[in-house]
């Protein structure tokens, strides 16, 4: 079995509002199974934008991403959508919580739109945010949370399915050094546990924890020295 | 957790607009529940009237326009139009029982209330009356009042009573019947027509037969013995109904008007919601919801509005339409409805037309909402600021 789990085939992504935008040209990359990987580059240059059509959030223009194997470009919306609930785990820069719901709902939400049955639901949210040191903000509003409270919830959130992958875009982008720390710690030991890593990041910090640095320039991958 | 969770809390985020477009729903509901209520018990009345009227066919002028005839069955004030000699000649005909009513009305306390006129001892025959106090007695001098009327006004026998300037003795007071003739005064009928100075006229004359297979030949009898219209009570009774019937739709309309401005209310609520959540909206999308996650989410909330709303509406409905009867009963149409005995607190048909109605408006309502939050882009939520 390859070692990849994620391979693109010369993806390019195109906007066009009035005036035609490349911003992905025809990308060939490979991320290897249990790697953690950073895309690094200027901001506008399209390292979202890959992270994006690398996790099904965006459809490509032309090309493709195969994730496991499976082409994404063939998929349905709801089988994308599928595809995300349970291959995927996303962390954003701005924690992303929803507002109304209690620490303990917003991590159970993955598992429930995932079909898991509501105490098996409880019990995985309940595991994560014990592991993640929240066990007494579960009844919590984020509201309540501090900076890297929250995006250790959303940490949890994105685990609760144990997707293969976790993609995080600027994960450590709204938290002070002390958080950003700690955040780097988990993420260490969710990739010595096997889960692959892609994180966008502008942080030295973060790619110094990384084993690879992949660099956007221009929607394209600049190719690494030597 | 549920999804019914999500949705109650984003539902109640707002609290203001939560209230507000629930309150808009609950008055359209309310509203329809109201006449709904109301026009069920009208027309619950009418055809108990007319069974009160106890008439296979009901005698009036010619030329009586559908006003009057809803008033034979109210008990309301009739002009007088059908001479004395064709009451007589009406009577000779074989096989029938004539019974005259002059109906017209006074006041006790200021209220307006129906004085009738009427052959006493034909009338308590035919209408198998019982006294409950006093004597069934009707003179120059002496009234019987129904049951309701001394109920209301606190009468009594032998108290005095003057109507259009002269003194009356109440010499009885019928046993209660539970219809309109609980709701009038009974004098004599000449007495009547002389205090009303109306001659020899009576307003409309009920009429019993003997044969009801030859009904259609006593009719026609009728209208060559004098110069009258005859309907029969089906008749009677299917043009009072339509007549009901129509305003009650038209009064329903109206109260289908104020849901639906509600319901742009829903529309309006809703689409501002998912402008306000379209970055959680992306959230969702981005941790796997589908889009038919996301559109179930977003008519669940609309439709919720509709099921809260219709209950409060029902609820209130209810309450308005039964606590508005009695004083609707002060309105000269409606006169006889004015009773517990006509409209109900709880009606579980209306209940449940008045709910599936919100519901399926609310629902309608929320679809172009919903279908717009489930076709977002998660890239294009996501981003929202």
């Amino acid at each position: 079995m390859s070692d990849v789990i994620i391979r693109t085939d010369k993806l390019s992504k195109v906007y066009d509002n009035g005036y035609r935008t490349a911003a992905l040209e025809d990308i060939d990359l490979s991320v290897e199974r249990r790697s953690f990987s950073c895309i690094m580059g200027p901001s506008g240059h399209g390292k979202s934008t890959l992270l994006h059509l690398l996790g099904g959030l965006d459809r490509p223009t032309s090309g493709d991403v195969l994730v496991n194997g499976s082409s994404l470009a063939g998929m349905t919306p709801e089988r994308l959508a599928e595809f995300r609930n349970r291959t995927i785990g996303f962390v954003f820069q701005f924690f992303n919580l929803i507002p109304v719901l209690t620490v303990l709902e917003n991590v159970q939400i993955a598992s429930m739109l995932a079909g898991v049955p509501d105490r098996e639901q409880k019990e995985r949210a309940v595991g994560l945010l014990t592991s993640l040191g929240l066990l007494d903000k579960m009844e919590a509003r984020p509201n309540q949370l501090s900076g890297g409270q929250r995006q250790r919830v959303a940490v949890a959130r994105a685990l609760v399915n144990d997707p293969d992958i976790l993609m995080m875009d600027e994960p450590t982008g709204n938290l002070d050094s002390k958080s950003e720390a700690e955040l780097l710690d988990l993420f260490g030991e969710f990739h010595e546990k096997g889960k692959t890593i892609l994180v966008v990041t502008h942080s030295d910090t973060v790619a110094n924890r990384a084993g690879r640095i992949i660099r956007i320039k221009d929607g394209k991958i600049v190719p690494m020295a030597g | 957790m549920k999804p019914a969770t999500l949705v109650l809390r984003n539902i109640t985020r707002r609290r203001s607009r939560f209230a507000f477009t629930l309150l808009g729903i609950t008055v359209g509901i309310a509203s329809l529940v109201t006449l709904l209520s109301l026009g069920t018990g009208l027309e619950k009345e009418v055809r108990k009237q007319a069974d009160v009227l106890g008439a296979h066919l009901v005698v009036t002028p010619r030329g009586w326009c559908a006003y009057e005839q809803i008033s034979v069955l109210t008990g309301e004030t009739l002009p007088e139009a059908i001479p004395d000699a064709d009451v007589r000649k009406i009577s000779a005909i074989k096989g029938i029982q004539v019974i005259p009513y002059l109906t017209q009305r006074t006041a006790i306390q200021n209220q307006p209330v129906p004085v009738v006129g009427i052959l006493p001892r034909e009338m308590k025959e035919y209408k198998k009356w019982e006294i409950e106090k006093g004597e069934y007695r009707l003179d120059e001098k002496g009234v019987v009042v129904g049951h309701g009327i001394a109920k209301q006004f606190k009468l009594y026998v032998d108290q005095a009573i003057p109507i259009r300037g002269k003194d009356f003795r109440i010499r009885g007071i019928l046993a209660e019947v539970g219809n309109r003739d609980d709701l009038a005064i009974y004098l004599d009928l000449p007495v009547a027509q002389e205090l009303y100075g109306t001659g020899d006229k009576v307003s409309f004359l009920s009429v019993k037969v003997d044969d009801i297979s030859q009904i259609d030949k006593y009719i026609l009898e009728i209208q060559n013995t004098a110069n009258v219209a005859v309907v029969s009570d089906k008749q009677l009774l299917k043009s009072v109904l339509g007549i009901v019937g129509a305003v009650g739709n038209a009064l329903q309309l109206i109260a289908a008007v104020a849901i639906l401005a509600a319901c742009f209310g829903i529309v309006n609520t809703m689409m501002t919601a998912i402008y306000e959540r379209k970055r959680e909206i992306g959230i969702l999308q981005a941790i796997g919801a589908k889009r038919r996650t996301i559109f179930a989410l977003f008519l669940a909330e609309s439709g919720f509005y509709g099921l809260a709303g219709g209950l409060l509406g029902v609820v209130a409905g209810f309450l308005f339409s039964f606590a508005a009867a009695p004083y609707i009963s002060q309105n000269e149409f409606t006169a006889f409805l004015g009773s517990e005995q006509t409209v109900r607190l709880f009606d579980p048909l209306i209940t449940a037309q008045a709910l599936a109605f919100s519901v399926a408006v609310s629902v309608l309502s929320g679809i172009y909402p919903a279908w717009k939050a489930s076709r977002l882009s998660p890239v294009e939520a996501i981003s929202y600021e």
